[in-house]
């Protein structure tokens, strides 16, 4: 009961203050009333969506699920975006030189390589070492040493500074390396890197579609419920128009339940997607340990969490504004 | 002040409703209409506030003409009359002194001028201590009078009482039209539809007489 409170203020103020309160600021005490009836609309629409928990709550959480699904799989998507960057950076490039280049010449070509910008770190791998590491590791041990004579090239193992991070790039390192006389072929694994981009890039993608879908969804939701309320209140509607009320007076308390919905779907939605991410970062870590490496999940960040309910306030309040424009064009005189 | 010129309506589905309805009032005159139920009282005193738009013909309020008027000037002009139904129309959620202080709220007078003007009605139509009541506790008459007030509080300079007190018995439907006739002597316009002839003929106001959608000679 808003207007209690403004009647109450009323009296108080009314003995000392008869007449203008603030005098010589007229403008004031007109901002000063319309901020006490924005308030007043404000909580009075609050205390509309209290008086029916049911309905408010479940527009609430349509609107919280249907913005946390394409959040959380932004979420998602965002971690292994941060996660195939660290894969990337960690590139291994095997240079197999010719068979007939010598230990002596190879190791020489190592060093040299290390000395350029864009090479942070070289290793060499003899012939023989190439083929103890073979015997090792694989099951050929006895097929290998059947043979009289080592089938392996030397090899230079080589790590590309940070600086070589696009494809391209590494594209170029590796032409380069082809040309030089010694070298037979250059291997790089890049062609699993370019296909989990290409993945992320159609998902991310489908998400935008998705969302768009959900966004529609929640449109339709808020709509729904505040054509219900129009309903509920139509009576009133009719009387305030023929008092004189104007749509703009009509439509903002409508606008103000929106924004509530919208804002309790939002934070909701916020909860939702952050509660998922602990949930999963646990596990994660352990997982991500198992392979030695340092990813960690993250949160949804500062400008995701002001999307996120920005988005959804501006979905709620214009999907109210439309409702009512809609439905007061209906109450027009013939 | 209000002046109808040939004024037809004529709805699809009922056909013509009012045909050729010419009148004139003064500022500052109380007129009764009286007729039949479904003569077409309603209906006229529906196109003064653009509840229905005219079919044909010319209303004049304050010399402007209402019947053309556009759908974002409707407000402006409702807020200059004051609207008393039948069944009263009171939102039955909100109080007495909310009931009251609607019209002012609408208008955007400061909470500190709605208290006061609204309790300055209520106390005219002798209900200030039920200001807290809701109009479901009250008698016909008491929320016809809460209907009055909500009327008055902005100081319309016209009022325009749809069948007031067709809900009411005579001794109370007396005490309404005297409420009205006091509202006269300060200078408000007035316009009520009655059938009751008998109760209206006490005033010694102008009447006039709808019938089957004519308006018959002044008496």
């Amino acid at each position: 009961m808003p207007k209690r409170t403004v009647r109450r203020n009323a009296r108080r103020k009314s003995a000392p203050f008869a007449g203008s309160v603030l005098p010589g600021f007229p403008w004031l005490e007109k901002w000063r009333d319309q901020l006490a009836l924005q308030y007043s609309l404000l909580s009075s629409s609050a205390a509309r969506l209290w008086q029916s928990p049911l309905a408010s709550t479940m527009t609430v959480l349509v609107i919280a699920v249907a913005i946390a699904l394409p959040a959380s799989f932004h979420v998602l998507l965002k971690n292994i975006r941060v996660t195939s960057s660290h894969l990337k950076a960690s590139y291994q490039v095997s240079v197999f030189l010719k068979p007939d280049i010598s230990n002596e010449v190879g190791s020489r070509l190592a060093d040299k390589l290390r000395q350029q910008p864009l090479i942070q770190e070289t290793r060499f791998v003899t012939r023989e070492e190439g083929l103890r590491e073979l015997q090792g590791y694989s099951g050929f041990g006895d097929a290998l040493s059947s043979l009289n004579f080592n089938p392996l090239p030397g090899v230079i193992g080589l790590t590309p500074t940070a600086s070589v991070s696009t494809t391209e790039a590494l594209e170029n390192l590796t032409h380069s390396l082809e040309k030089l006389p010694e070298v037979d072929f250059v291997q790089i694994d890049t062609q699993w890197v370019r296909k989990l981009s290409a993945v992320l890039a159609i998902a991310e993608r489908g998400i935008w579609g998705f969302s768009i879908l959900l966004a529609m969804g929640v449109v339709f939701s808020v709509g729904n419920t505040i054509r219900l309320e129009l309903e509920n209140r139509h009576e009133e509607i009719v009387v305030v128009q023929l008092l004189g009320a104007t749509d703009g007076f009509i439509r903002r308390p409508f606008l103000y339940s929106g924004f509530w919905y919208a804002i309790g779907g939002g934070a909701s939605a916020w909860f939702l997607v952050n509660g998922l991410v602990l949930l999963l970062k646990a596990p994660a870590r352990e997982l991500a340990e198992l392979y030695g490496s340092p990813f960690t999940l993250s949160f949804l960040s500062l400008e995701e969490s002001a999307f996120i309910i920005g988005i959804s306030v501006l979905l709620g309040v214009s999907a109210s504004y439309a409702v009512v424009a809609y439905q007061l064009r209906k109450l027009e005189p013939e | 002040m209000l002046e109808f010129n040939n004024v037809h309506k004529r709805y699809a589905e009922s056909g013509e409703i009012l045909s050729g309805v010419s009148f004139q009032q003064a500022r500052g005159e109380m007129i009764f209409l009286t007729g039949h139920s479904g003569a077409g009282k309603s209906t006229l005193l529906k196109l003064i506030p653009v509840m229905e738009r005219v079919s044909r013909g010319q209303i004049l309020f304050e010399g402007k003409p209402v019947s053309r008027i556009s759908r974002h000037q409707i407000p402006l002009l409702r807020r200059k009359l004051g609207l008393i139904f039948q069944d009263y129309r009171l939102l039955q959620d909100r109080t007495i002194f909310e009931n009251v202080a609607l019209p002012l709220m609408i208008a955007g007078y400061s909470p500190l001028d709605t208290g006061r003007r609204a309790r300055a009605a209520l106390d005219k139509v002798g209900l200030l201590r039920k200001e807290k009541r809701y109009p479901l506790s009250l008698s016909g008459g008491e929320q016809q009078r809460v209907g009055i007030a909500r009327a008055i509080v902005h100081k319309p300079p016209m009022i325009i009482a749809d069948e007031p007190t067709g809900n009411l018995d005579p001794e109370l439907s007396i005490e309404i039209m005297n409420l009205f006739k006091e509202f006269n002597r300060v200078g408000v316009t007035i316009l009520v539809a009655s059938h009751d002839i008998s109760l209206i003929r006490h005033f010694g106001c102008r009447i006039l007489q709808l019938h089957q959608g004519h308006l018959l000679t002044e008496s």
